[in-house]
């Protein structure tokens, strides 16, 4: 459908321009805007400087269980569920702006960021697909992801109980071996 | 430390709380909300309040902000990281945010 009113292109055109420099791929922009194809490539290129990925989005349910990941969802959840609760904030205003306070915490945090812009609005559509769902844990009662169709009564986080070798990626490890030599020299 | 002196140091906190807070929520009252952790009324009746009435506000021996941490959980985590610090950050994080919100009489 295309959109008469030049007011809402606008505001659809600065949309899309921060939603693909916060890293959304051109699938999610589809989906949110009126804009066509064509101009949303355009926009795509102006802004990146490059052409956008090609293929089909992640779409695992099961990314957002694994430790590291979820704690990263559980977090933006967290912070979305709130802006729900508490402010006017709807739709994919309030996915952008949970998306950026969680980007702020991970900035803050010194982290690495797990969470793609693109993996949290997928997020938000397993929440409202019932899919996933946020169960409180039974030590610290934070809410963190989970399978929706899972039994939760006696669930404890993965902060409250960490498992062992958490976070210990091959990524990290080669990121740990990296630095140790620099560390010699200073 | 002195009464006066100590006073003295409430109103300065004060002042930039409130100057914090009406700016944050004026830039964008959203996040504003979660980052004061104040109901939407809150954010409502901050951002239309004039410089002057700020300025009466901040003058008494009070402070206007609240100790947010109410929970043992919490404090513990930011205060002490012995395992992994950011990870604590993370858990405190979202843990505030499922935190019930001050009511507003």
């Amino acid at each position: 459908m295309r959109n008469k009113s030049m007011l809402t292109e606008a505001r659809q055109i600065h949309l899309s321009s921060e939603l693909i420099s916060l890293g959304a791929r051109l699938q999610l922009l589809e989906t949110e805007t009126n804009l066509s194809r064509e101009r949303l490539l355009k926009l795509y290129k102006e802004i990146k400087g490059v052409s956008p990925p090609k293929g089909m989005l992640p779409f695992s349910v099961d990314w957002f269980l694994s430790w590291q990941a979820n704690i990263h969802s559980s977090l933006f959840v967290d912070i979305y569920r709130y802006l729900l609760a508490h402010t006017d904030s709807r739709g994919i205003d309030a996915v952008v702006k949970s998306y950026k306070l969680y980007l702020e915490h991970v900035v803050a945090g010194g982290l690495e960021c797990v969470l793609s812009m693109t993996r949290a609005w997928t997020l938000v559509r397993f929440l409202e697909g019932r899919i996933l769902k946020a169960v409180p844990c039974r030590k610290c009662g934070g809410h963190f992801v989970m399978h929706a169709e899972d039994l939760h009564a006696d669930y404890v986080c993965g902060l409250c109980h960490v498992p062992s070798r958490a976070g210990k990626t091959a990524k990290q490890r080669k990121l740990d071996t990296a630095e140790a030599p620099k560390a010699l020299v200073s | 430390m002195k009464t006066e002196q100590m006073a003295e140091e409430i109103r300065e906190v004060n002042l930039s709380y409130m100057l914090l807070a009406k700016q944050m929520v004026r830039q964008d009252k959203a996040s504003a909300i979660y980052r004061l952790g104040i109901k939407k009324e809150l954010a409502d009746i901050i951002e239309n309040l004039t410089h002057g009435q700020i300025l009466k506000m901040v003058g008494a021996n009070l402070l206007l902000c609240r100790f947010r941490i109410d929970d043992r959980l919490i404090l513990e985590m930011l205060a002490n990281h012995n395992r992994s610090h950011a990870m604590s950050q993370s858990h405190a994080a979202i843990l505030m945010a499922g935190q019930p919100l001050e009511q507003l009489a």
